[in-house]
């Protein structure tokens, strides 16, 4: 690995800090609409254009023409940063030139700050999601796997349908017995439940698959002649050899539960204004074809998530390298 | 060189210039009465498909009508551009004394596509047609005035005789809206009770004869829609050449639309559906400049968005939040609270003008400007929620009731449509200004206009399209029983005083055939409504129509459809891609 | 051996015959639950005329009798007629379900050949700067959404014309909803094979093959790379499932007359025949692939097959 150790959990751990972190680190309120639609991202200046040093500045963006979005940068004007004032770390005092690190969205609001409190919501809801799906999706699919026959063909079965289910049905008829306005800890907790609850059988069906194929092997028929129960050979022999496979199927759906916040808004269960999230920050982005050659700032939340799930992977791979090589120095012992 | 050569090398100069001048000049003198180069095929999007051929039956989809604008015809046409009675299958016409009877004398030797003659019987068909209940038809209930229907005779074949049940104020503009189908081709299945299936999506072209100037070609679900030229279409330039200078109108059904910009954008479409989203402007101006996509102004819109609050006192009745939240004052203190301005700067980058009512000035006959308006004033806003006891009485910068609820109200939007989400996210902002939490529900259409209907809802925030500038197309908006009287559904005598003398006031309009008269009235009834703005209005966007420089003729309207509405004079520059 | 794998067949038709019966009629259920119906609009109709139009479509009849209704219609394979189109929904999504498998074998395939052979690549070459690129690769793609994905092919397509950008016809209409559609699969795939492969390249019986001399290369194709496969096939299903939920918006995007963009827009009009009928043929796909899946399972692993 060229990353080094530890680069995976602290890809992780960045956002997790930077969610938790969020008002501090942002230096506009994520809701703030200023009045420069689609504003291009501002670097911090400590040289100003004459070639004078400065403490840390940014020059304020004026529109040049509206309708065609064109954007002047003043370099008339030095509007100092302020540091660590009202409980933020860097920001302006002047509300015509706000500091926009990653720009302004389509109505003006602070990308950046945007992002850092999107990934509360979206982060959560899909971390717990993902945890939900783990464990559900693990101990359904070992059973599975391990009791065989009907036992297997009905958890399967179940597994299948809910992954062919179109989730926004569901979503839709739900909707229409919930009351029309939603807190968003009540958003947090439906999409939680309801994404476990369709997740699971991506972790059931893998995990089953290994599951079936260990449980035949001669050290877990080892394990059974000395008498170990099936709830003691799944949890200690079983469910490990299928480790590798979960962590990656977690790494896989935790993107998929990020979007999906996105799609099943547009049924009306997602998180709405003033709440950012990262699956609504794209959606509005991916409604419009310029976005992606016009304004790429507004796409920060996909490159934040690759960013996110890639430290998860690089962080799953590294689990796995320590726990096989443990592991093969267990299967010495005992053999 | 010698003298003499470069003597007929200048010649030859002069003559090449001179006849690119003279191409040049005849390019740029191109307009509708010198017709331009006939032929060609225009390439089109569909945003959505039809459900049927059969103009007659119920559905209402924008896409069937523009199809029945362009492979029909009507008696008489108002002008999109000039909001104008123009003389189509009826060549003309006299008014009687009484004021409801009109005599038309329909055009001779005009023949259906597929040459059977066009006279009085076919439009004695249509009447019967959209009255039956087989159609159960949105374009009948258009031709009922108070429940009453026209009575149409027709004397001779080339005359047709209608008489209005009352005086109605549009008088013939009403014929616009009735498209004249073949009766030889639909009656058959009228008598035999198989109106519904006639005309279905699997007829072809060639058993449905058109008096339009288009005709069905193919039509592959999901794929294309392919119109032809009618050869026997009626109409004829300046210069008596047949129209439409068309050969063909291919239609890509394309339901999204990023993926219509970029069509125009690589040429792969001469027109898209609708108008230019502000944020597409940018880059189709940069387009413009290399000379790659024409960029027309076609005006203000007729329809802006509109925000109401449920006025429905049954819906509302067991909540706490009633006294205020239905209240005049509160309304009034709403409107003040919006910054236009900064929602047009914001939402539409500037292409749009700010609204207070539902006439804009878009609609150049009836629009009123100096109607009373509730504009941008925040201490105006607090002052109106004073009144209303609505005051911040635990310092949280919100506003709460006087038993110490806050005031707070849910609005119900459609997902999807990112220029009203991005309305409302700002409403949203501008309103906790002044100490109001405004709660966003965003739903699917249909869960929406569910809402709506059912009345479970607090506020919404939504705009429809119409297709009609004069007010008496629009009753179902004014009039207190009407089906678009969204505020209060379903009155069955008008709930409120001033309800009542809008009512009063758009009958009067709708029953009065002059003009200045009908005017005056409509802006009184304007001005009642503004008074009491049960609909508080944002911004209504300026249309801007893109087009490929190919195409030729247009005339860009704020009215759907903008630029296919004169498709019998639309022509393509040739040596372009076909 | 053979009357069991008979009888095993058997069983397994059956199951994904009641899977498509069970997904079909929660569909029909959810939809009519779901609030609003077709006749619901801001038009020119009088109560009595949006009362006879409920009545024409069926809507006035509670959820049992509709549902009755359906399935009754459904035992002589008749999937009833869309509120929406005016067709009878056997016709619109047989004409779609087309589109759809074409579309979702070519990206499938382009994703298998793809994305395996990266991920046996990426297992087992542990040095150098190419795996971690292939992987990072991987993770964006399976990451980014598929909308964002589709248009920027779009994109890249309208300004440089070398494809067309939308429809269908040639082949070439075929590159651009493949490969969109194909790109999170094949980063998927990547992730699951390379997982799968240095799980299986620790384990104790390549350990032994080791010890037996087995050369390398054979070693990593012919023992590590077939037994690896388990977990692989065994949410091959999944990706099944997963291109049709992606390829909604690739549909849309590229103008893909497909089953997604049927199955939004008949959720969309409450279209509730549509949706019922869009269900059966995306569990039929589903099946098929469960199916298939489970009998290339066999394939790899034969102990697996004798298990069940």
């Amino acid at each position: 690995m060229t990353l080094g150790r530890g680069a995976g959990a602290i890809l992780v751990a960045l956002w997790i800090v930077a969610g938790i972190f969020a008002p501090f680190l942002s230096p506009n309120p994520p809701t703030m609409q200023f009045e420069l639609p689609y504003a291009p991202p501002m670097r911090p200046h400590v040289i100003d254009a004459d070639g004078g040093l400065h403490a840390p500045f940014v020059y304020p963006v004026r529109i040049g023409n509206l309708l065609e979005r064109r954007y002047e940068i003043d370099r008339s004007r030095r509007v100092p940063l302020s540091w660590l004032r009202d409980g933020r770390l860097a920001t302006t005092t002047d509300p015509a030139a706000p500091l926009l690190i990653l720009g302004a969205d389509a109505i003006g609001r602070d990308v950046f700050a945007r992002l850092l409190h999107g990934a509360r919501a979206s982060l959560g809801v899909a971390l717990v999601a993902c945890l939900l799906s783990l464990v559900a999706g693990t101990l359904i699919g070992a059973a599975a796997g391990y009791a065989g026959g009907l036992v297997d063909e009905a958890f399967m079965g179940v597994a299948d349908f809910l992954i062919i289910l179109p989730t926004i049905y569901v979503v839709l008829a739900l909707r229409a017995v919930m009351p029309l306005v939603l807190e968003p800890w009540q958003v947090f907790w439906l999409l939680t439940i309801l994404l476990g609850a369709v997740g699971w059988p991506f972790v059931a069906r893998p995990v089953r698959a290994i599951v079936a194929v260990e449980s035949r092997r001669e050290y877990v028929e080892a394990a059974r002649a000395t008498g170990a129960g099936p709830v003691r050979i799944v949890v200690r022999h079983l469910a490990p050899a299928a480790a590798s496979a979960i962590a990656t199927q977690v790494t896989l759906l935790l993107p998929a539960f990020v979007l999906a916040e996105a799609t099943l808004s547009f049924v009306g269960l997602g998180f709405v204004d003033p709440t950012p999230s990262w699956g609504s920050m794209l959606m509005d982005a991916g409604r419009n074809v310029r976005a992606l050659a016009d304004f790429p700032w507004l796409l920060a939340p996909a490159g934040a998530l690759i960013i996110f799930v890639l430290g998860l992977h690089v962080a799953a791979a590294e689990a796995g390298q320590i726990r096989s090589t443990l592991g093969r120095g267990r299967y010495h012992v005992t053999d | 060189m010698t003298r003499f050569s470069r003597a007929i090398f200048t010649a030859l100069l002069v003559v090449a210039l001179g006849a690119l001048a003279f191409l040049t000049l005849r390019q740029k003198n191109f307009s509708p009465a010198d017709g331009g180069a006939p032929g060609g095929t225009l390439r089109a999007l569909l945003r959505d498909e039809p459900r049927t051929f059969n103009r007659y039956l119920r559905s209402a989809l924008n896409v069937e009508e523009l199809l029945a604008q362009l492979m029909h015809e009507r008696l008489i046409r108002v002008n999109r551009a000039t909001d104008q009675l123009e003389p189509r299958l009826a060549e003309k016409w006299t008014a009687e004394e009484d004021g409801l009877t009109y005599t038309l004398t329909l055009r001779q030797g005009t023949t259906f596509s597929d040459g059977t003659p066009f006279t009085s019987a076919d439009v004695l068909f249509a009447f019967e047609a959209v009255y039956s209940n087989a159609a159960n038809s949105a374009i009948g209930t258009a031709m009922t005035l108070n429940g009453k229907r026209l009575d149409v005779t027709a004397p001779d074949p080339s005359t047709v005789r209608i008489r209005f049940p009352s005086p109605f104020g549009p008088g013939l503009r009403i014929l616009d809206g009735l498209p004249i189908l073949a009766r030889h081709a639909l009656e058959p299945a009228l008598k035999a009770g198989t109106f519904e299936q006639a005309w279905g999506l699997t007829t072809p072209g060639s058993a449905m004869p058109v008096l339009g100037p288009f005709i069905l070609e193919a039509y592959q679900p999901g794929r294309t829609l392919m119109l032809a030229r009618n050869p026997r279409y009626w109409r004829r330039d300046d210069a008596g050449r047949s129209l439409p200078y068309l050969d063909r109108i291919a239609f890509e059904i394309v339901a999204d639309m990023n993926a219509e910009v970029l069509r125009l954008e690589s040429g792969a479409t001469d027109l898209i559906f609708s108008d230019v989203r502000p944020e597409d402007y940018a880059s189709l101006k940069r387009l413009e400049d290399q000379g790659r996509v024409d960029l027309a102004d076609a005006g203000v819109s007729l329809d802006p968005p509109m925000f109401w609050i449920n006025l429905n006192p049954a819906s509302k009745a067991d909540d706490p939040r009633r006294a205020w939240l239905q209240s005049l004052e509160f309304r009034r203190g709403i409107s003040h609270a919006i910054d236009r301005d900064a929602v047009i700067r914001t939402v539409y980058l500037g292409a749009a003008v700010p609204a207070y009512g539902p006439v804009t000035e878009g609609n150049k006959t009836w629009y009123v400007a100096d109607l009373p308006r509730y504009a941008y004033d925040p201490a105006a806003a607090r002052a109106q929620f004073a009144a209303l006891g609505l005051e911040d009485a635990n310092g949280d910068g919100l506003l709460e009731d006087k038993a110490g609820r806050p005031v707070r109200f849910s609005v119900l939007t459609n997902r999807g449509n990112t220029i009203r989400e991005r309305t409302v996210a700002m409403l949203q902002e501008q309103l906790r200004k002044v100490g109001v939490v405004l709660d966003i529900t965003a739903l699917d259409p249909a869960g929406v206009i569910k809402g709506i209907l059912s009345g479970a809802y607090d506020a919404v925030y939504f705009g429809t399209e119409q297709s009609s500038t004069d007010p008496a197309n629009n009753l179902d908006f004014w009039i207190s029983s009407g089906g678009f009287h969204v505020w209060h559904l379903g009155q069955k005598a008008a709930a409120t005083e001033w309800e009542a003398l809008i009512d009063d006031l758009m009958r009067q309009q709708m029953a009065t055939t002059n003009l200045a008269e009908r005017q005056r009235l409509f802006a009184e009834a304007q001005r009642v409504l503004a008074e009491n703005i049960p609909v508080i209005y944002v911004a209504a966007p300026r249309i801007t129509v893109a087009k490929s420089p190919r195409l030729l003729n247009t005339m860009p309207v704020p009215l759907r459809p903008p630029v296919l509405w004169n498709a019998d004079i639309l022509a393509v520059r040739s040596g372009g891609a076909s | 051996m053979a009357r069991t794998l008979i009888r095993r067949v058997f069983r397994r038709l059956g199951f994904a015959t009641l899977l498509v019966l069970l997904v079909s009629s929660s569909a029909l259920v959810l939809a009519r639950l779901a609030p609003g119906d077709t006749t619901d609009a801001f038009d020119a109709r009088t109560p009595e005329q949006i009362a006879e139009d409920r009545r024409r479509l069926g809507l006035d009849l509670p959820l049992h009798e509709v549902y009755g209704q359906w399935l009754a219609r459904l035992i002589r394979l008749d999937l009833g007629t869309s509120l929406k189109y005016q067709r009878p929904v056997s016709e619109l999504v047989g004409e779609r379900s087309a589109n759809t498998a074409l579309l979702a074998s070519t990206a499938l395939a382009l994703a298998t050949v793809v994305g395996l052979p990266l991920g046996v690549f990426t297992a087992s070459r542990r040095r150098g700067l190419i795996p971690p690129l292939v992987r990072a690769g991987s993770v964006a793609a399976l990451s980014a959404p598929p909308l964002l994905t589709s248009l920027a092919l779009v994109l890249l397509a309208a300004r440089t014309g070398w494809l067309p950008i939308g429809g269908i016809g040639t082949v070439w209409h075929l590159v651009i909803p493949a490969l969109a559609l194909a790109l999170p699969a094949m980063g998927t795939l990547e992730r699951l094979q390379a997982g799968a492969l240095s799980e299986t390249l620790h384990e104790r019986f390549m350990v032994a093959a080791v010890a037996r001399g087995v050369p390398d290369r054979s070693l990593l194709w012919r023992h590590a790379f077939r037994a690896s496969l388990a977990p692989v096939l065994g949410v091959y299903a999944i990706i099944v499932a997963s291109l049709f939920s992606g390829s909604f918006a690739v549909e849309i995007v590229t103008s893909w007359p497909g089953l997604g963009r049927l199955m939004f827009d008949a959720l969309i009009a409450r279209d509730i025949h549509l949706v019922a009928g869009c269900a059966v043929a995306g569990s039929c796909f589903l099946a098929a692939g469960s199916l298939a899946a489970d009998a290339a399972l066999a394939w790899a692993d034969p102990r697996t097959g004798e298990a069940s």
